[in-house]
């Protein structure tokens, strides 16, 4: 039996899972401390359900108070950041092209050391330990006691950011330091800040971690628990501790993930729709499909594994114009109770339509009786070519998939879709962040660049798999159930030497130990 | 009239220099955000139109050669520009009096800034490609005739190759490979040139041309179709002569493989709501070839585009993917392109194909 826990910036859901049945749901509000929340919405589950809480195998929670502490610049700590990379970089230093509100919250302590790799792994230049401990003893008379630390090239080589670590932990035991290779991709700049914003998130990491603990302990809840992260898999508490950074994008994952478990589907596009707009994003082989893009969060640009998500101006808010020919972007939003015709007031949305059109039972139906047929018509027409249009662009073959519906504006979608195979409208899709994060694997990824002319193909999966087997079982996946999950590779361009950038993903399932056992 | 380029026109010149770059180039972030501070501090840069060059200028091209993804990572140090000047005037024991870029499409637009504001030498307007081209002997300055040499490279290390061979297709061979061996990317000056060479191998005003252009995408941002008619006046009115809407439609198709270090593939773009026959785009670092059902509807040397049909903003190859709706233009290439000389070395046969090239405005 497990539970799986959203905290949202507004609701924290819970669910129980008995293998993949959803015996209790809920939906409570986030308290401002998150553990009462977190609280209420166990009571609420454990007693619908009437199970014995010693009968909870894990606990898998998903929030978004990370990205929301760095969206609204909130208790972000002083961090420093230490580059090996002189001399390349010099006039490129971090944070250059950071917004100034977040650049303040974090300070402005960049160190720039020389040293770093090459592409194919010569040292850029020598690290020099004087450098290291004069950065380091500047950093601790600031009274700064987080360090983020960025290496080049060091996804494909880390030893130099291993060393600067264990240089600085040596001569400083109480900082805490982030190393880029271990929380971001090729691109130096997006991997620094990265690390930055983790290092930066580590102190209220501690707090919302042991409140989550200090929540489960009140209810005698004694399994291990568990964060779910950016790619669909989860993370110990002890790990997301130190990579906080890692749950910026589980929110749109765990919708993803949950509603592959409740449709049972591996491969298909979900379509999350809301008051303002519609998520797209695509499950393959059951894990949401990755963006390959830079993606900013809080106006800063990371290459964090984020899920492709397209959001289309569509949802049950949206406003209808044109004699229906136009739909949205502009949404009444969360006000839509009170200015949708159907609810009272007098401007017509998609919702108006849907219940004129005799397709749903919302609000008061009399208020849209004398809505023209033609506009009926027109609009209806129109919704479904903006959802269509949107599945097709985000599918990745030309053949029409599985779609899955899910969101309080799923009704919305009455008719068939062209880019659908199948439609699937599944229960309990009001908590499917809270069941994606309970039915979460581990996962760990690895990238690095290579040329398979110096060393074969199948020695290189090897290597990098083995390293990533030994992260998994550290981050608590059975060692029998690891497997390669995806194996991506790109040639790079103008390269005489035949270059190829290789990315290798694992997963495993949770080694679930007896209640207990911890 | 000269043009002045300051540190807040960079984001636009990069924009329209990608536009230029034909889906190759790579990605000018970095070198972006590194102009923009050097120029904000060094101050903004007149551009010297050619036929402003006096007659007894020192004319050398500078920018970097090598694979740009593996910049993103490997940071330039910002000052390789200015040292590749110093090391080229001390071997050569000449002053350079006049910078050009060898090229428009990409980074290369705005790198020698560096050295223009920095060093106080004039840049001239215009380049050596007109847009983004793979190896040395299909610049402009090679195909009349400028020695590609006396060469320096400088890579993350301050070290120096210098180069020095009159045949632009071993200089080619020595550079690409070095590049490797010095990190994967090196700066160089190259090419130098008199006034009168110059004025004969310089595409003429494509630096201030890929900025206008990129003020205008910033200015009409939106989707293509509302672009089309600025974007058609503009080119109508430049060296480039003409911008042709080939296609509108959705990517279905991609898919690509390495052939003697080259990112060779091919995309498939498909109408929506006719019955048009789909577009193929062959891709070799850009793109080279634009096809519609047996029909070539552009080739190399002439332009092709590609931008995101939504918002305009042009799409680099290695971006390209299953579902991105879609607009393909093909822009003829200035008449530098057009001599017989230019096109064995630039025409489709230079790039392996098996077709005469036929310039955009009669296919």
């Amino acid at each position: 039996m497990r539970i799986g826990i959203d905290v949202g910036g507004t609701h924290t859901d819970a669910v129980i899972l008995d293998d993949q049945i959803v015996m209790a749901s809920t939906k409570v509000l986030t308290s401002k401390n998150v553990k009462d929340g977190v609280i209420n919405a166990l009571d609420e589950v454990l007693s619908e359900s009437g199970i014995d809480c010693h009968a909870i195998d894990a606990v898998m929670i998903g929030t978004t108070q990370f990205t929301n502490a760095v969206v609204q610049r909130r208790e972000l700590a002083p961090t420093a950041i230490i580059r090996i990379a002189l001399p390349s970089g010099e006039m490129v230093p971090p944070m250059l092209d950071w917004p100034d509100d977040i650049a303040d919250e974090l300070g402005r302590h960049i160190y720039m050391i020389h040293g770093g790799k090459t592409y194919d792994g010569f040292p850029i230049a020598p690290l020099q330990d004087d450098e290291i401990d004069a950065a380091v003893d500047d950093i601790v008379a600031k009274g700064v006691r987080l360090v983020a630390v960025v290496g080049v090239f060091s996804p494909s080589d880390p030893t130099q950011e291993q060393y600067v670590a264990a240089r600085i932990s040596a001569r400083h035991p109480e900082l805490r330091i982030t190393l880029s290779h271990s929380i971001g991709r090729m691109g130096i700049l997006e991997r620094e800040n990265a690390a930055l914003l983790n290092a930066s998130l580590l102190p209220l990491a501690d707090k919302v971690v042991s409140s989550f603990a200090s929540a489960l302990q009140e209810r005698d809840i004694k399994c291990p628990f568990y964060i779910s992260q950016n790619d669909g898999t989860l993370m110990s508490a002890d790990f997301a501790a130190e990579f906080p950074a890692l749950t910026f994008a589980s929110g749109p994952t765990n919708s993803l993930r949950g509603a592959s478990l409740l449709t049972q589907l591996d491969n298909a596009v979900v379509v999350d729709i809301g008051g303002t707009t519609s998520d797209i994003g695509v499950l393959q082989d059951g894990f949401p499909r990755q963006s390959n893009i830079a993606i900013e969060v809080g106006g800063v640009r990371t290459n964090f594994r984020m899920p492709d998500i397209q959001s289309i101006g569509l949802g049950g808010g949206s406003l209808v114009k044109d004699g229906g020919a136009t739909i949205g972007p502009q949404s009444v939003g969360y006000r839509l109770v009170e200015d949708g015709l159907v609810f009272g007031g007098d401007t017509l949305t998609t919702t108006d339509v849907l219940v004129a059109s005799g397709r749903a039972l919302i609000g008061d139906k009399e208020r849209v009786a004398d809505l023209d047929a033609t506009v009926i018509k027109t609009a209806t027409e129109k919704m479904h070519s903006i959802i269509d249009n949107g599945i097709d662009q985000m599918k990745s073959s030309r053949d029409p998939v599985p779609v899955i519906l899910v969101g309080g504006g799923a009704v919305l979608v009455s008719e068939s879709l062209k880019s659908a195979a199948e439609i699937h409208r599944p229960e309990h899709s009001g908590v499917a962040n809270a069941i994606g994060a309970a039915n979460a694997q581990v996962g760990a990824e690895s990238e690095r660049i290579v040329s398979y002319r110096s060393v074969p193909r199948d020695k290189v999966i090897e290597e990098i798999s083995s390293l990533l087997t030994a992260d998994l079982i550290r981050a608590g996946a059975d060692p029998e159930t690891v497997r390669i999950a995806d194996i991506e590779e790109t040639s790079i361009s103008y390269m005489a030497n035949d270059s190829t950038k290789i990315r290798v993903k694992l997963v495993g399932d949770l080694l679930l130990r007896k209640s207990g056992e911890r | 009239m000269s043009i002045r380029i300051t540190h807040e026109d960079i984001a636009d010149l990069c924009k329209g220099s990608v536009f230029l770059a034909t889906g190759g180039g790579g990605d000018p972030y970095v070198s972006q955000i590194l102009v923009e501070k050097i120029l904000e501090k060094h101050g903004p840069v007149d551009l010297v139109s050619l036929s402003d060059v006096p007659d007894d200028a020192f004319i050398v091209a500078i920018g970097e050669v090598g694979a740009p993804s593996v910049s993103l990572e490997q940071l330039p140090i910002g000052t390789e520009c200015l040292d590749v000047v110093d090391r080229f005037e001390a071997w050569v024991g000449k002053k350079i009096t006049h910078l050009v870029s060898f090229e428009v499409g990409g980074a290369n637009s705005v790198i020698p800034l560096i050295a223009a504001t920095t060093k106080k030498i004039p840049l001239i307007d215009g380049d050596g490609m007109a847009r983004a081209l793979p190896e040395a002997q299909m610049m402009t300055f090679a195909i009349e005739g400028v020695r590609p040499t006396p060469a320096v490279a400088v890579d993350y290390t301050g070290g120096a190759v210098y180069f020095d061979t009159e045949d632009t297709l071993i200089y080619e061979r020595q550079i690409r490979n070095i590049a490797m061996a010095m990190g994967g990317m090196v700066f160089t000056a190259e090419s130098p040139m008199t006034a009168a060479e110059a004025r004969c191998a310089v595409v003429p005003g494509t630096i201030s041309f890929a900025l206008e252009l990129g003020r205008m995408l910033t200015a009409n941002f939106g989707n293509s179709v509302h672009v089309e008619k600025p974007l058609r006046e503009l080119f109508d009115r430049s060296d480039y002569g003409i911008l042709k809407h080939l296609y509108t439609g959705k990517i279905v198709d991609i898919n690509r493989k390495v052939v003697g270090g080259f990112d060779v593939g091919e995309a498939i773009v498909e109408a929506l709501g006719n019955d048009m026959p789909p577009l193929t785009l062959a891709i070799k670092n850009e793109f080279l070839v634009a096809t519609v059902g047996d029909k070539v509807v552009a080739s190399v040397p002439d332009l092709i585009t590609i931008v995101d049909h939504e918002t305009s903003s042009p799409i680099n190859a290695e971006r390209i993917h299953y579902g991105q709706r879609v607009t393909v233009f093909g822009i003829g290439c200035p008449p530098h392109y057009r001599t017989e000389r230019a096109l064995k070395v630039v025409a489709p046969r230079a790039f392996g194909f098996d077709f005469d090239y036929r310039p955009i405005e009669s296919l």
